[in-house]
């Protein structure tokens, strides 16, 4: 495990911003970070790199302790924050000239590289970039910085399509390097199409965790039955939920295979029916949809 | 995978980063004190002796002479008329925004731009960062007093009162210029390096200032609240007693500046301190 958090907890006086997180990050696997403003995803990120100081817990990046060598956790991380802010005066020459004096794990021509890709132009002072220039900027410095793991807080946030797509193939080839990429987002699309695994969280705490894999193993099943539902069989009592409601409407969900469900489906009285994946959002959803949130 | 230039407790690219980020205001700084003494000089030449002793002799009532630090009879000659401008608004101003400026913007202010998120993420310490920006402040602080003392030396070498006075007696004024700019500089750096934004920052040290300078008068004017002078940090700061030559000037220009270099160094060493173990939040 390149990361792994125990009980970690941040509280501000009563506000608990972090609460009891302990979640484990593989080496060479990209980790989705999801929840919604407020949940604690940067408060988490923030303790790893040693910016915060947990009021309990224990944190460690790549064996390191977060707390106490946050030297050396720094030394394997190259981090992009929420809403990276750069040097104004400089332009965008400068400012990886900068980080590339700042630590030599930044390669300065990958960085000229990435932002080519990225279609920035780094003659322009930061000053007059735009903010998703601004961030292009920034992904640029952090994705040539040459370290096990990369800490992407949002990072496709203000890019248009194009770079978007552009960050999305970039963390995939930091992970085929064998690197760590942790991507916190609000876009379910993008974690699902590029995380191996999330961890959902909600007010300070780990709700869920599940690879994209599983994820992608479920599907949902809605239906119209023409009578009335016979209920689920038992050869396949466990394998699926079923879900009745008005007008002879069932929803079944299921993470196995779909083969032996179909052969008895297909004895049902159906007057309707359509199969889809359960997908990020719907599990999203449970933790996070306005129902979750009230109960 | 840690950066051995992380261990250390200077950064060469802070270094050039925090030049870049001050070079403008020194070299403003530079241009004003490079050209006031001159300014002030032949200004001052335009009131010939005689008229300006009458009036500071006669004129003004003698228990005036407590605000001036000096006796009037020191003041009524040309080293105490050149020394005037050591506390010409120009100057104490001008060193004291320049301290305010540099050390708010030691952190309260990057975090409130919010660079210095990124700038942390990469191996390296943050006394490093505090403190090699402190060493560039205090460099600068230097160099504008070695101007403030280059114009002032060649205004009175070849101004208006050539020959009237030994240019080298201003010396001491100037290196007390520089203590005052690194006491402020030092204690504005505390203070951001425990704060969060910059616009406090920066009031906290006007109230500062404004203190100190009125306890500074309390201290002169009040017979029974002179103890109060002490309180203030500006009683370190005292150029016009300085110009008199002689070792008695040196001496007191050890003890004035080993005041003020002693609270602005030791404020520093607090703030590399406070910045070192607190927890540095997300830019608003």
């Amino acid at each position: 495990m390149i990361v792994s958090t125990e009980a970690l907890t941040k509280r501000y006086g009563e506000f608990s911003a972090l609460d009891g997180c302990s979640l484990e990050v593989r080496a060479g696997e990209i980790f989705g970070l999801l929840g919604p403003n407020g949940a604690g995803k940067t408060t988490l990120l923030r303790l790893l790199l040693g910016y915060l100081t947990p009021t309990s817990g224990r944190a460690t990046v790549a064996g390191y302790d977060c707390a106490t060598q946050s030297l050396e956790v720094r030394g394997s991380t190259a981090y992009l924050p929420g809403e990276a802010r750069l040097f104004r005066r400089m332009d965008g020459r400068a400012v990886i000239a900068f980080f590339a004096g700042l630590r030599r794990e930044c390669r300065r021509d990958v960085a000229v590289q990435v932002a080519y890709r990225l279609g920035l132009d780094c003659t322009r002072q930061v000053a007059r970039m735009s903010t998703g220039m601004r961030q292009k900027l920034a992904l640029a410095v952090v994705l040539a910085t040459d370290v096990p793991l990369v800490i992407l807080d949002e990072p496709t946030a203000n890019l248009d399509p194009t770079a978007r797509s552009t960050v999305l193939d970039l963390a995939r080839e930091a992970r085929a390097e064998g690197r760590t990429v942790i991507f916190s987002s609000h876009v379910l699309s993008e974690v699902e199409e590029t995380c191996d695994r999330v961890t959902i969280l909600r007010a300070g705490r780990v709700v869920h965790g599940q690879s994209i894999e599983d994820l992608r193993r479920g599907h949902r099943i809605h239906a119209r039955l023409a009578d009335a539902f016979p209920g689920v069989p038992a050869a396949l009592a466990g394998r699926l939920t079923a879900t009745a409601g008005a007008d002879g409407r069932i929803v079944l969900e299921t993470e196995e295979p779909l083969g032996p469900l179909f052969g008895w489906l297909a004895t049902l009285p159906l007057a309707e029916v359509r199969v889809e994946p359960v997908g990020l959002q719907a599990v999203y959803d449970r933790f996070h949809s306005p129902a979750a949130r009230s109960a | 995978m840690t950066d051995v230039r992380g261990g250390a407790v200077w950064s060469p690219a802070v270094w050039r980063k925090t030049w870049g980020d001050q070079r403008v205001l020194v070299l403003a700084l530079a241009a004003l004190w490079g050209a006031f003494p001159w300014i002030y000089l032949w200004l001052s030449a335009q009131i010939a002796m005689p008229a300006f002793q009458n009036v500071l002799l006669q004129v003004i009532p003698e228990d005036w002479q407590k605000l001036s630090g000096v006796p009037f009879s020191e003041v009524a000659t040309y080293a105490g008329r050149v020394a005037l401008a050591f506390v010409d608004p120009v100057v104490v101003l001008a060193a004291t925004v320049f301290g305010i400026t540099r050390g708010s913007d030691a952190v309260s202010g990057q975090l409130e731009r919010g660079t210095m998120e990124m700038v942390l993420s990469a191996p390296i310490r943050r006394t490093a960062v505090f403190l090699t920006q402190a060493a560039a402040t205090i460099v600068a602080a230097a160099a504008l007093s070695g101007v403030l003392l280059a114009s002032v030396w060649t205004a009175v070498a070849f101004g208006p009162w050539a020959g009237k006075v030994e240019p080298w007696r201003f010396v001491p004024a100037a290196a007390n210029v520089f203590g005052l700019m690194v006491c402020m500089a030092g204690i504005a750096a505390c203070v951001s390096a425990a704060d969060s934004h910059r616009w406090r920052t920066i009031g906290i040290m006007c109230g500062f200032y404004v203190t100190a300078i009125l306890a500074k008068l309390v201290g002169r004017l009040s017979g029974t609240l002179g103890w109060v002078g002490y309180l203030s940090v500006l009683n370190a700061y005292e150029p016009q007693q300085l110009v008199g030559g002689g070792a008695a000037a040196w001496r007191l220009l050890v003890w004035y500046d080993c005041i003020l270099l002693g609270l602005g160094l030791a404020a520093y060493l607090v703030g590399a301190v406070i910045f070192a173990r607190r927890d540095l939040p997300a830019p608003l």
